[in-house]
């Protein structure tokens, strides 16, 4: 492992925010700044970014089962559905 | 409440038009919520309901997947709270271990981006337990964040918590998700352990 300067110990305190899209244009634009100098540091976040979107994938949409589908269109052609007893 | 059939019929038009869209992330979120599908389809059915009967009073061109995931929390949390009675916090690795999984996966002997690959490796049923392994205030926060790209504002009015609170557990979280995930890759043998 490389030895991470301020900068580094900086931008990594940010990262996660960063790469969730919750920090203002300042930070936004100190972390790309940052990042496009410093292979460990985009190492690190690339790794993040992959992670997330792996996540996300794997844990994502999931086909709806066919019983579901129609115990909710029952729900809805009912009169009126807060009348219906589960 | 007089309101005619056309009213009705418009409205569940407007109910199928927009909502029916959104019944495949549902039921996911619902499932890695409930960890089995009987509830996951009982949860979705309830969140429904409630939907149904609140939309009248939806605002359109308002958040509604928000809206709807709201309701969908909120039935879950009221009903299988109460029944799946589990620990509330986590054991993730300590705050010093930021790059807990970096870390360790960069530390196998692969050529090429030997993490992304490991990472990669492990089947989807194996990551969906191991986010559903988490306990629901932290599964929660990391689902919406990470699997349905929720904003911290957002969760915050999902899960009627504060900013501040949503972060942290977001953030511990993740990495007891990354803890979960570094043991399923030792006990499948990707990695050399």
């Amino acid at each position: 492992m490389a030895k991470c300067g301020p900068e580094c110990e900086e931008t990594l305190q940010e990262i996660e925010r960063f790469l969730d899209h919750e920090v203002d244009e300042v930070i936004r634009v100190r972390v790309e700044r940052h990042l496009s100098g410093c292979d460990d540091c985009t190492d690190k976040a690339t790794f993040r970014v992959h992670l997330k979107a792996l996540i996300q994938t794997k844990c994502a949409e999931h086909e709806v089962p066919d019983a579901l589908k129609d115990r909710l269109r029952t729900v809805l052609s009912t009169p009126d559905p807060g009348l219906d007893p589960r | 409440m007089a309101q005619t059939a056309q009213d009705d019929r418009a409205l569940r038009e407007r109910f199928e038009r927009d909502v029916l869209p959104l019944l495949p992330s549902l039921y996911g979120a619902a499932l890695r919520m409930t960890r089995n599908p009987a509830d996951a389809e009982d949860l979705v059915q309830e969140t429904y309901l409630r939907a149904y009967r609140g939309f009248a009073g939806f605002q359109e061109g308002t958040n509604l997947k928000a809206w709807l995931y709201r309701i969908l929390t909120n039935s879950f949390i009221n009903t299988y709270r109460k029944k799946q009675r589990e620990p509330q916090t986590v054991e993730g690795p300590d705050d010093a271990d930021e790059w807990y999984l970096f870390d360790r996966l960069g530390g196998q002997n692969v050529e090429g981006s030997a993490e992304d690959e490991v990472l990669d490796r492990i089947p989807d049923e194996a990551v969906k337990k191991a986010l559903e392994s988490l306990p629901e205030n932290f599964r929660i926060p990391v689902l919406l964040a990470d699997v349905e790209g929720f904003s911290y504002k957002e969760i915050a009015e999902i899960m009627e918590t504060p900013i501040g609170t949503v972060m942290s557990r977001l953030h511990r979280g993740r990495k007891a998700l990354e803890r979960v995930l570094w043991q399923t890759a030792e006990e499948r043998g990707l990695v050399d352990g």
